[in-house]
């Protein structure tokens, strides 16, 4: 482990039966860092980010987060211990207004989910119309996530995760689906939001100029392995990553 | 669903039709009428139990009628073992059923969807099959009789407005969980358990909370279906009783708060006038739940809520 890093894993592997979808992978995150995870399909990005997420279970090796092992613990323990997600197909109480979605993730950001204490929920109300305002929903607060354009609902999980003040920030295919004004509207508003709180951010990307503008570094990953990691223009002019990408690489 | 249930005009006016409607038909429909409506005021509190778990918590429960069954004989027994004054015992029925719903609970939400159902369903059979067999302690299948006049001795009449005071008194506290932030957590976990744990919040204890609340609820109903029989018989924790609150909640409409108390109103006055019109009421009701099920997914209480929005009862900021 690095000495500023934030996020530290040692040979993490994660195999169903006999596919191994992540192959002893060795990844740092510095604090502070805009870190893209890119590659093909079925390189193993989203199942490191789940790893990280603690959604998986078996998973071998060694994940630090601050300094602590976290590789087995579950979802809830990693969020409250500083560690925030979206995840790849939109996940929002369907049922519930915007608004009430971020109440929500205020109640439980609070740690006092089992309160029937009405000033709480004024807090959480409170809380979650400043994070409207943050992430641009204040005219669909009333608006339930089913009738929620795709990039609205991406923007309600961004707010949602950002409910517990996390220290690192995992959104996985933030932009998927979205329209190219969207994706770039979108992930402004996410690098605004990580720098000035400084926080962490990884995120796994497919769209080039969204990698290229946002991450600090970037990492490829290939077949359960990483093939590169650096800044933007080492990892655009490296030539296995071209390989990889115009499809020379198999 | 609305987050506030707060009394407006119209559920105040509500409430006051329903004391009024009660005390009508104590004075005209006479004794009769009034264990019917008794019987249909308690059926509501159970159903709202159900409602409770499975509008809120997203749980679906074959085993409802444990907890039920738990609150008559946690009450019944209280006063034929334990030598308690009948008013004293009555707080145990509810203790019991939280109690049975705590045990049960933990073990049914380490499951989910179907699986968690079923379970629910085996822990209600254990609890009929124990209340059934275990002569000694509970009766058996002659259940607990003759230990005290049916309703405390009340009138039939008295015994209906007390039931609808309960009733009253249960709801208001149930819309006050359902508004508080733990009400909002139950929803969470029953609308998305996934991105509820990732922001931090621990599923199964959420689904353990509302099991026990749900089956505190149910018990009240048992205790006070014992009260107003004088006995408690195994077949109150019997799959009949489940059957009937899961068709109260369907008839109701899932999703929506008045739900069972619906359901019920609608339930047991086709089950009371139902045999006197038709002897094929069974099949009568069956034909009501599909076109209900069919029309109107998301039961009455959808039909109740439009009409409210038309008469400017609900809305309004």
């Amino acid at each position: 482990m690095t000495t500023d890093a934030l996020l530290s894993a040692r040979k993490v592997r994660k195999a169903y039966g006999s596919f191994v979808a992540l192959n002893n992978i060795d990844f740092d995150l510095p604090r502070g860092e805009r870190h893209a995870l890119i590659g093909p399909n079925g390189a193993g990005k989203s199942t490191l980010v789940a790893c990280i997420a603690g959604q998986l279970p078996g998973v071998e090796g060694s994940i630090m987060f601050k300094g602590r092992e976290v590789a087995r613990l579950m979802p809830a323990e990693l969020a409250q211990r500083g560690i925030g997600r979206t995840f790849q197909i939109s996940r929002a109480f369907l049922q519930m207004s915007v608004l009430e979605n971020l109440i929500s993730a205020n109640v439980i950001a609070s740690g006092r989910w089992f309160s029937l204490s009405k000033s709480l929920l004024c807090e959480a109300s409170d809380k979650a119309g400043e994070m409207l305002s943050t992430v641009g929903l204040t005219d669909r607060a009333q608006s339930t996530v089913a009738d929620l354009s795709l990039g609205d609902r991406k923007r309600l999980e961004f707010g949602m995760a950002l409910a517990r003040d996390p220290d690192l920030l995992l959104l996985d295919e933030p932009t998927a689906g979205m329209s190219i004004k969207e994706r770039h509207h979108l992930m402004e508003l996410v690098a605004q939001r990580v720098d000035e709180t400084g926080k962490t951010l990884l995120f796994v990307e497919h769209d080039i100029d969204v990698v290229l503008k946002i991450a600090q570094r970037v990492t490829v990953m290939v077949r359960g392995g990483i093939l590169a990691t650096g800044a933007p223009a080492e990892i655009a002019a490296n030539e296995q990553v071209q390989a990889v990408y115009l499809g020379g690489h198999h | 669903m609305s987050l506030s249930l707060r009394m407006s005009p119209g559920r105040w006016a509500a409430l006051a039709a329903a004391v009024v409607a009660v005390e009508l038909a104590n004075r005209i429909g006479g004794p009769g009428m009034s264990l019917v409506l008794a019987e249909m005021l308690i059926l509501a509190l159970f159903a709202s139990s159900l409602n409770l778990l499975m509008s809120y918590g997203h749980m679906v429960s074959f085993g409802h009628s444990a907890f039920f069954g738990l609150g008559a004989y946690g009450f019944t027994l209280m006063v034929t073992k334990a030598g308690l004054p009948v008013e004293a015992a009555l707080v145990f029925g509810p203790i019991t059923a939280a109690l049975g719903g705590l045990v049960f609970g933990a073990l049914c939400v380490r499951l989910t969807e179907i699986y968690c159902a079923m379970l629910t369903l085996a822990c209600a059979q254990i609890t009929f099959t124990v209340l059934f067999q275990w002569y000694d302690f509970t009766g058996g299948d002659t259940g607990i009789t003759g230990f005290m006049p049916a309703r405390f001795g009340m009138t039939e009449a008295n015994f209906a407005t007390l039931t609808l005071v309960v009733l009253g008194i249960c709801l208001a506290a149930m819309a006050r969980i359902v508004g508080s932030p733990l009400g909002l957590s139950i929803r969470s976990v029953g609308q998305d358990r996934w991105r509820a744990e990732a922001l931090g919040l621990a599923p199964r204890r959420v689904q353990l909370a509302v099991f026990v609340i749900a089956a505190f609820f149910a018990g009240i109903a048992g205790t006070l279906f014992a009260v107003s029989q004088g006995a408690a018989f195994p077949d109150y924790a019997g799959l009949g009783f489940t059957l009937d609150a899961l068709i109260m909640v369907v008839i109701g409409g899932l999703l929506s708060f008045w739900s069972g108390v619906i359901g019920a109103v609608i339930f047991s006055q086709l089950r009371h006038w139902g045999p006197l019109v038709t002897d094929h009421w069974g099949l009568a009701l069956g034909i009501i739940l599909m076109i209900i099920v069919i029309a109107l997914p998301h039961g009455l209480a959808s039909v109740a809520g439009k009409l409210s929005r038309l008469l400017g009862w609900e809305g309004r900021k």
